[in-house]
């Protein structure tokens, strides 16, 4: 593998912009991974090599001329592919939008272009990023890097394996529920979902509005802190965006005494579920790593993690129900040739475009919004939801950080289901609107990785990063190391 | 007297009044190109995020405060689903628990009684588009979308049940049309939409507690049309219990050509609208201080300006009550004061110029009073010429007519036509000797004794001076000539 590909972005980025290495020379070498790395790995649907290149050619000649380098001057990314750029085709990896142009650009993309960055193509995804495989796009399904037999996780799967195979140096996904950090984890590189209300979902498309948000993935923890600190930041046309003003993530990242002062709080309920043993041996290792380092390990307890999944299934499922409404087939997307009355072109539209899982989504979420069934499901679970952020928040009184494996299995293979608790401790942070963050921990005995997740408190994220870049530096997982497909 | 009672209640639908849509920054103006006034956002491409209009909040606010309602300081917002075209994300942005507005009143005239109506609340929503079936008269095998209306901003109020007759109604709508016009938080235009209202009606026996069976009427776009089509369910529904039969709860369409309604639906299949929080819009309180500004901010309403009318201007309780019965009227009257040499002088013969020559000028020509060819100054001139005998009322009259045909100002028609006043005592004299000398027969009378043969002589003087002799100075003239 080209070692341009390997470097660190902001030392890519310092050598584009002194015009050490050539842009060109960048996205030249990131299209031949991919044309090597891609026909097994499947992690794009759409590829844009001619324009990337005439992009970097005009990075380089504008750098010639001494014009200002951008944060990201040159540098490759993907995109999954339901965030609108501009004149470019967004599917969400449905059917339903096969032949849908984005007419405008999402504010991270806005950011991204403004900060110099290049577009080199669309990251697959679960349809309307509903599901943890990426099995549910209607177009492909992406592989596992590391076993090419196995998920690479979703929704975000395709950003998740295009980054750890090497293809791009980072990646921009969106989390739901666990879509940027459980195929992460999975695919042994670095995942951030931020503080609900830190990265504007303007130009998003929308799962669950509520738990929503962009985030990152990269191979170390500067590079998603880079990342981040180029598309955080207060956007007027996202109401949920909080004003915070800007700020460099990657400060003060490699401060070593970071975990000296820390206090760490380990889930009792951990132990309730049933966990991968590879998996729970590394997690200890990381723990008693840690301890090392002079951090604190405390127990907390949490009882309601036990309600995660159930409540995130019925309040994601009834914003699901709401958000989806919206493709019918009468402005844009798939409209059904079969129709015979409006009913009937509503219902065919949507039966013949729409996968299954998101077929499944839409009717537990229109039951559970029925007047007969509100206060009984959907009340209930925003009252559950209110107990369990009072629990979290109670925990933070007692540690710094809540620490736990990023998923309790390893990926499994095509057409084979995980448990449905795997990734509880990703979902908590959707449901309270907290940071969270998963880093490679270790290789198993099967030459897969497996990672940790720091969950931190809501806009703890500057500090997340420096948790999460302490971990890096001890883990022993080696990050230079690129699976061979 | 009738056996049973009439039972009315009105949700009325209000565009408010704002540069831009509710939840993005499209124009509002009505009229223009179809989708010209459309966005990511009102059009609902994927990723797009409603954000709500400050304006929109303030105008319902306004109109809160100018009905004694309960302003409720936390503002939440919630998804009302239904499928249909017009409505491009498939829920409609509402407000469910709590509306901005609760428990206001508002009270109405009718045949000189006073009654106040309650008014359970007044909320936020979006409007929707617009369907098209036809162009001109051809009928189209396909529809068309306009999404210009869409995410406009719409006020619903909800009154409670407490209507009792068309007229209850009529007096209703048409006082509350003109409070919202003097607050400017909706045109109310109806012809366009601005202003529409769903009535529910029903009647019972006098002395039955519970209600009877409600008919809804959808979409009703006149204040008359309310009225007549009130009047016709009420006999409509007396008629079905008199022979017996049973009224079903039903949505029914107002025919105005036809006068009558039709049954549109039963109620029976009633939607689930499967309402809940919007979580794209936070929740967020209204400040105290936002609140007290608005209140600040709320112009004179009608009742209180007729009352400063009447006190201040001398003005009758009926002249008072028209010049204050639109905010536009109320301006005009007193843009014209304000023009004028002597306000308190010109305060009557103003209020009367508009309420008769103007008024029926206007609506003869069918424009409001803000588009008069007579500005509210050259109508203050008029009134001064008037005052200060340039010219005599009859003349005024005609030279009101060019006014308004040609939007000139008094002074330059009398001068241009030579319709100013003769006052010159010389002049008239003159006038006064020639009419003596055409009408002895009258000079022969008045001096038998017959005073009132003068108005013969009186009549030729005008006649030859072509109205513009100073009446008064006439009459002392020929009684001094004739006395001699």
């Amino acid at each position: 593998m080209n070692e341009i590909l390997k470097m660190k972005v902001k030392e890519l980025k310092t050598k584009i912009c002194s015009d050490e290495i050539k842009s060109e020379d960048v996205i030249k070498a990131c299209f031949e991974r991919i044309r090597k790395a891609e026909p097994k790995v499947k992690a794009f649907l759409k590829l844009n090599e001619d324009h990337s290149l005439k992009q970097a050619e005009e990075v380089d000649n504008k750098l010639k001329s001494g014009a200002k380098c951008g944060l990201l001057e040159g540098v490759p990314i993907g995109i999954k592919d339901n965030i609108m750029v501009k004149d470019e085709s967004m599917t969400s990896a449905s059917k339903y939008l096969e032949n849908y142009v984005s007419p405008y650009n999402a504010t991270v993309i806005e950011k991204l272009k403004d900060a110099g960055a290049i577009f080199v193509g669309r990251t697959n995804m679960d349809e309307f990023a509903m599901g943890g495989s990426t099995e549910t796009s209607a177009y492909q399904k992406t592989a596992n890097p590391w076993d090419i037999e196995r998920i690479p996780g979703g929704s975000s799967g395709g950003s998740a394996a295009a980054v750890a195979s090497g293809m791009v140096p980072f990646a921009l996904g969106s989390d739901t529920g666990g879509s940027i950090r459980q195929p992460s984890g999975f695919c042994g590189i670095v995942g951030y979902k931020p503080s609900y209300g830190l990265i504007s979902r303007y130009g998003a498309c929308a799962l669950a509005s509520s738990f929503d948000q962009i985030g990152t993935f990269a191979k170390n923890v500067t590079d998603a802190a880079l990342l981040t600190s180029v598309i955080a930041g207060k956007d007027y046309r996202d109401p949920v965006c909080e004003p915070n003003e800007w700020i460099d993530y990657t400060n003060d990242i490699d401060n070593p005494d970071t975990l000296k002062t820390l206090k760490i709080g380990v889930p009792k309920q951990l132990f309730d579920y049933k966990t991968d043993s590879e998996i729970s041996k590394y997690f200890n290792d990381a723990v008693n790593k840690i301890k090392l380092e002079g951090a604190e390990v405390v127990e907390i307890d949490v009882p309601a993690y036990k309600y995660v999944p159930a409540l995130y299934k019925v309040i994601m499922c009834a914003e699901v129900s709401a958000n989806i409404a919206t493709f019918d087939g009468i402005r844009y997307g798939y409209r059904s040739p079969n129709g015979i009355s409006l009913n009937d072109e509503y219902a065919k539209s949507r039966a013949e475009s729409l996968g299954y899982e998101v077929k499944k989504r839409i009717l537990f979420g229109t039951y559970v919004l029925g007047a007969k069934n509100y206060h009984r499901c959907y009340h209930q679970a925003q009252k559950v939801r209110t107990l369990l952020i009072n629990q979290i928040i109670d925990a933070y009184k007692k540690c710094d950080f809540i620490f736990s494996p990023t998923t309790l299995q390893m990926p499994v293979k095509f057409g084979e289901m995980l448990p449905e608790e795997c990734d509880i401790f990703l979902i908590a942070a959707n449901l309270a609107g907290l940071p969270g963050i998963t880093v490679p921990c270790s290789f198993t005995s099967t030459g897969m990785p497996m990672g940790v997740h720091f969950m931190g408190s809501r806009f703890s994220d500057a500090k997340l990063f420096k948790v999460a870049r302490s971990f890096e530096k001890i883990s022993g997982f080696d990050t230079s190391k690129y699976p061979i497909v | 007297m009738s056996k049973y009672e009439t039972v009315v209640g009105l949700e009325v639908h209000m565009q408010i009044n704002t540069k831009s849509k509710v939840f993005c920054e499209c124009s509002t103006q009505f009229g223009a190109e179809p989708n010209a006034n459309t966005c990511v956002v009102c059009t609902s491409q994927p990723g797009a995020i409603p954000i709500l209009n400050k304006k929109a909040v303030e105008a319902i606010v306004k109109t809160g405060l100018a009905l004694d309602f309960t302003i409720n300081k936390q503002c939440t917002f919630a998804r009302k689903q239904y499928f249909y075209p017009d409505v491009p994300k498939n829920y409609q942005i509402t407000q469910s628990e709590p509306p901005l507005c609760s428990k206001g009143k508002l009270t109405i005239n009718v045949d000189g009684k006073e009654k106040v109506i309650n008014i359970t609340r007044i909320h936020l929503e979006e409007d929707a588009g617009k369907l098209v079936h036809e162009i001109g008269s051809r009928k189209l095998d396909y529809s068309l979308l306009d999404l210009n209306r869409a995410s406009v901003g719409l006020m619903e109020l909800v009154t409670e049940p407490e209507l009792s007759s068309p007229q209850e109604a009529l007096s209703f709508l048409t006082e509350l049309k003109n409070i919202v016009e003097y607050l400017d938080t909706s045109e109310c235009n109806m012809e366009e939409g601005k202003m529409r209202c769903d009535v529910n009606i029903s009647i019972r026996p006098v002395d039955q507690k519970e209600l009877g069976t409600r008919v809804e009427i959808k979409n009703m776009n006149s204040i008359s049309g309310v009225r007549d089509a009130i009047a016709y369910e009420v006999e409509r529904q007396t008629e079905v219990l008199e022979s017996g039969g049973k009224l079903i709860q039903e949505t029914r369409l107002w025919e105005a050509e036809e006068g009558i309604t039709k049954s549109m639906r039963t109620k029976e299949g009633a939607l689930d609208y499967r309402y809940f929080p919007e979580p794209d819009l936070v929740p967020f309180d209204l400040s105290d201080s936002f609140i007290e500004e608005l209140r600040k901010q709320l112009p004179e309403l009608p009742k209180i300006k007729k009352q400063r009318f009447i006190n201040d201007y001398g003005l009758s309780e009926y002249d008072a009550d028209y010049l204050t019965s639109t905010r536009m009227i109320a301006d005009y009257y007193e843009e014209t004061l304000n023009a004028s040499q002597d306000k308190k002088a010109a305060a009557k013969p103003v209020a009367n110029w508009i309420s008769t020559e103007l008024n029926a000028k206007l609506n003869a020509s069918k424009i409001d009073i803000s588009e008069s060819p007579v500005s509210s100054r050259n109508l203050a001139k008029l009134v001064s010429l008037i005052l200060n005998g340039g010219i005599s009322g009859k003349i005024a009259k005609t030279v009101f007519e060019e006014m308004y045909e040609k939007s000139l100002d008094p002074e330059s028609i009398v001068k241009e036509k030579g319709l100013a006043q003769i006052s010159d005592e010389s002049e008239i004299m003159k006038i006064c000797d020639e009419a003596i000398a055409e009408n002895p027969k009258a000079v022969a009378e008045f001096k038998a004794g017959k005073e009132r043969a003068i108005g013969a002589i009186v009549g030729l003087v005008m006649k030859k001076s072509k109205g513009q002799a100073n009446p008064q100075l006439v009459n002392k003239i020929l009684l001094e000539k004739l006395k001699a």
